[in-house]
């Protein structure tokens, strides 16, 4: 009677929402990238709250059963967050690929500097 | 390692130099080709003594000759890192390179390189860590739209709720540290819009920080990075960014 679909998603929202912010305080998660992260723990902890939210969006959306919203929510979600990262590993990849250029071009500078000394 | 070399080196240098102390002007630079000569010879006529560099965070434009043509010594990075990665490559420079007193000076004209003795003098007394020149203190010649007054005054009431000091501008650029904060700087520096984030790192490791009141000018040449949106957004980042940096104060 308790234990249904909405109190486990508040339930993990609040712990998703913790677990962010102490990644977010120890440096291993940044802050422009846990925003996101905050923003889904408190539209889910939202929705969860009460049942008149879900049963309208599902209502117009006709899913037979509401609690399967929470679910399209998240997947959604996840799908389109997935896409953003994959956008900012494209950009990183490129900085690496430009860092390592740069360092090739510095030792190449600095070898043949010393070659030029040894005369 | 680096830093017993970097003692080493101090210690020669201090030995041999005398007692005066080294100032390095950080000047970031980002597309400012118009302004930047302008800006590196004001410096050069009122801190003779300074050493100048610009840090070229990936412009464009001409911005890195135009600096060198100054006689500034440049670091040109190999790509666009943001006011934040661009002013931590200056501190780990003034580190590496052992300065006692490292000031930030903007590339567009805005900060009037007359104010720089008056910026850096509670450092050479040791009686701040960290001096903010401000344009609110007192009444200045220097305009601001009501968006940026109202973002401003945002701030000023986020910091002191989080840190109780009252710092009238949170967002000037227009800094001067000491060797302790460089050091700092060089290891912990905030990569997205620094100015205000650092004030309440600052404050968690008991710095000390004042705030001087100087004049700013209106800027002449070049756009504002700022756009509204990218404002609220600015404003929601660093005031979740303030918060958690409290959590940790809190639980230390």
């Amino acid at each position: 009677m308790f234990f249904n679909v909405y109190s486990v998603s508040i339930t993990f929202s609040i712990i998703f929402l913790v677990a962010v912010i102490e990644l977010v305080r120890k440096n291993k998660l940044q802050e422009r990238y846990s925003l996101l992260w905050i923003l889904m723990s408190i539209v889910l902890l939202i929705l969860s709250s009460t049942p008149i939210i879900i049963n309208t969006l599902a209502d117009w959306l006709e899913i037979k059963n509401p609690p399967s919203f929470l679910f399209l929510f998240g997947l959604v979600y996840l799908l389109i967050y997935n896409l953003h990262l994959t956008t900012v590993v494209s950009r990183q990849s490129e900085k690496i690929t430009r860092l390592a250029q740069e360092i090739a071009l510095l030792k190449q500078k600095v070898e043949s500097e010393k070659e030029n000394e040894g005369y | 390692m680096l830093l017993f070399v970097c003692y080493i080196v101090c210690y020669m240098y201090m030995k041999v130099g005398g007692v005066f102390l080294n100032i390095l002007v950080l000047i970031p630079a980002y597309n400012e080709e118009k302004s930047v000569a302008s800006v590196i010879s004001q410096v050069r006529h009122y801190v003779p003594g300074a050493d100048i560099l610009v840090i070229n965070d990936g412009s464009t434009d001409a911005t890195s000759e135009k600096a060198v043509g100054a006689g500034a010594m440049v670091v040109n990075l190999p790509y666009n890192l943001g006011i934040g990665g661009a002013m931590q490559t200056g501190y780990l420079y003034a580190k590496y390179h052992c300065y006692d007193i490292a000031i930030q000076v903007d590339a567009d004209n805005q900060h009037d390189p007359s104010y720089i003795h008056k910026l850096i003098q509670p450092i050479i007394d040791n009686s701040a860590d960290m001096v903010i020149g401000s344009r609110y203190i007192k009444e200045t010649v220097y305009k601001s739209s009501a968006a940026r007054r109202t973002g401003m005054v945002f701030f000023t009431i986020l910091i002191k709720l989080l840190t109780d000091k009252w710092i009238k501008d949170t967002t000037s650029g227009y800094r001067a540290v000491n060797k302790n904060i460089i050091s700092f700087f060089a290891l912990n520096y905030p990569v997205d819009y620094p100015e205000v984030d650092v004030l309440v790192k600052l404050y968690r490791k008991k710095f000390r920080i004042m705030e001087l009141p100087v004049e700013m000018k209106a800027r002449k040449t070049g756009r504002s990075s700022i756009t509204p949106i990218r404002s609220v957004y600015y404003m929601i980042k660093v005031t979740l960014s303030l918060v958690i940096e409290t959590i940790k104060t809190i639980e230390e």
